[in-house]
């Protein structure tokens, strides 16, 4: 598998719009353009191999099933992950001759990810840094009074950024890069120790995305029962994770139930609905 | 909302126009510095433009959102939607400053990076992806596809519902979510939330060991991995997930010093013969 110029410079283009700070929209760009599932998918049809795109994108988003970026700090780029890494991974892969659907193509695929993606906040970085001069002409245009040029300093000028700092070293990236992980082939035997310790790696990836997770709701020791529940139920029953999240979901209205009745007074009516996210919105 | 033809009334059309310039324009001119600044800017324009008619009041009402803001995007839309109705108060002559507006803004913006943040890449997302890689094994795009329709949906309309309700209710419509039942709806939510990743742990990562020891006889009399799933299936991805954690939370190792780490382990487990991912041409 080769990449030419026009698929690179597509895969530059989504770079721009689902970068950290993107030129898509939060919610389309980032969260939606950037999950390395959607760019396994996105990556699949521009290279032309859809199976083994979204092999890759699923492997690379158990990593970052959580990518919380609190207070703006990054520890991975959604737009080196999906946009540089997935493609080089699909690279890789092919030219290894492994089963794209197999564990080792996985694991395969989350390392080169990872590894990208951890180089890739040097990108983020960069875009949020040349942004600061298109701010200083914000603040001038603020000062002076021209409110209109503040349409183009939020969506036009951004754009230059991402233009030097996603899309080149995109484009780039995935051209020249597919050539040298072609040529890593002969250089690194796959039985060799470094292959080994790189599929191994890929292999436990996702413990550390799982655990950003887990920092993230559990407070006190006892939150890890819930969580012990569902690897229980998924590992040993073998439930699917559909058939979790339903069983989740009994618990949730009993813990619901439970702290609405704590107070003082009962309430009323408005428990009966279901704890998802929009209901709890519609409620009041 | 009262349908006074009175010029300082927000019309629907503004309201959603500033909603989009958010939706779409949070972060696109985004620094460490200012953050969320300029998208909240943007999107406050077509709202001043609506309720002051002179140029200079414009301009002298938009210093209030000059201050440094950044929260999580999502929740964060229901703090534009509560500054429109404060502005709105402003202009009709209501006792409401740039300051006020500004102390709301402050105030709200790290409770609400918190929430959002727990809530919707902490929980939310991480349930939806879950679902999607499951409908996505084998490389099928179906789970893509799912994920992209759902969370969008799920996204615009759920922001564009924090903003109406923003505008609507102003400072109150953030006490369904940092009120009695907000922290209980979060509590049950976290629940699923917990046990979904407890799932996804189980259904996709998976540690195992090559370790097999050999008799005199050449027969195999300790498959370790055999052992540890009659003792608990998945036991050893569930200590190295534990591990990771606890460097993380108690050791305050970073995320990119854990995985460095994870690489040594598994250097020596190769060397060892502890690990082996059985790979040959």
């Amino acid at each position: 598998m080769t990449i030419n110029w026009l698929q690179a410079a597509i895969l530059g283009l989504f770079a721009c719009l689902c970068s950290n700070s993107c030129m898509a929209g939060q919610a389309v760009g980032n969260y939606t353009i950037g999950r390395p599932l959607v760019g396994g998918l996105v990556c699949g049809i521009v290279l032309g191999n859809l199976q083994l795109g979204i092999a890759c994108g699923v492997a690379m988003q158990l990593v970052y099933i959580a990518l919380v970026t609190p207070g703006g700090t990054v520890s991975a780029d959604v737009r080196a992950i999906s946009y540089i890494g997935i493609p080089l991974a699909m690279v890789a892969i092919s030219s290894q001759g492994l089963n794209p659907l197999g564990g080792s193509a996985a694991n395969l695929a989350k390392s080169v990810g990872t590894l990208v993606g951890t180089v890739g906040t040097v990108l983020y970085y960069a875009v949020a840094t040349m942004n600061l001069v298109w701010q200083s002409f914000g603040w001038k245009d603020v000062h002076n009074g021209k409110l209109d040029k503040l349409t183009a300093v939020n969506f036009g000028w951004p754009w230059v950024s991402h233009a030097l700092f996603s899309f080149l070293p995109t484009m780039l990236l995935t051209y020249y890069g597919a050539t040298a992980v072609t040529a890593l082939q002969t250089a690194l035997p796959m039985d060799g120790i470094a292959m080994k310790t790189l599929f191994t790696v890929g292999g436990m990836l996702p413990c550390v995305g799982i655990a950003i997770l887990l920092r993230q709701i559990i407070g006190r020791v006892v939150d890890f029962i819930p969580f012990f529940v569902g690897f229980t139920l998924a590992a040993s029953l073998h439930l699917n994770l559909v058939s979790v999240t339903v069983v989740s979901l009994m618990f949730a209205v009993i813990v619901y139930e439970l702290e609405m009745s704590r107070g003082s007074k009962p309430t009323n009516g408005t428990t009966a609905d279901g704890p998802s996210d929009e209901n709890a919105e519609e409620d009041i | 909302m009262e349908n006074t033809n009175n010029s300082h009334t927000l019309d629907h059309k503004t309201l959603t126009k500033s909603f989009h310039r958010w939706f779409w324009g949070a972060l696109t001119c985004f620094s460490q510095e200012h953050m969320q600044t300029f998208g909240y800017m943007a999107s406050m324009l077509p709202i001043l433009r609506k309720l002051y008619p002179k140029h200079e009041d414009q301009v002298k009402a938009i210093k209030a959102y000059t201050a440094f803001f950044n929260t999580n995007p999502m929740l964060g839309t229901v703090i534009v939607g509560i500054t429109a109705s404060m502005e709105q108060a402003r202009a009709n002559g209501k006792e409401i400053d740039g300051e006020t507006i500004n102390d709301m803004r402050a105030g709200l913006m790290g409770p609400i990076a918190g929430i959002g943040d727990s809530l919707i890449d902490g929980t939310l997302i991480p349930i939806l992806l879950g679902i999607s890689l499951g409908m996505s094994s084998g490389g099928s795009p179906l789970g893509a596809i799912f994920y992209i329709v759902a969370w969008v949906l799920i996204a615009y309309f759920g922001q564009r519902f924090l903003y109406f309700r923003g505008y609507r209710f102003g400072g109150q419509a953030v006490s369904f979510l940092v009120g009695k039942q907000g922290a209980a709806v979060r509590h049950a939510i976290g629940i699923v939330g917990s046990m979904v990743v407890g799932g996804v742990l189980a259904s996709w990562v998976n540690v195992t060991t090559s370790l097999k020891l050999y008799g005199s006889n050449g027969k195999v009399f300790l498959n370790l991995q055999d052992k540890l799933n009659s003792i608990y299936p998945g036991l050893l991805t569930v200590l190295i997930t534990l591990f990771c954690w606890w460097l993380m939370t108690k050791k305050h190792v970073s995320a990119i010093w854990t995985m460095l780490i994870l690489v040594v382990i598994s250097l020596i487990g190769v060397l060892l013969g502890f690990f082996n991912p059985g790979l040959s041409y």
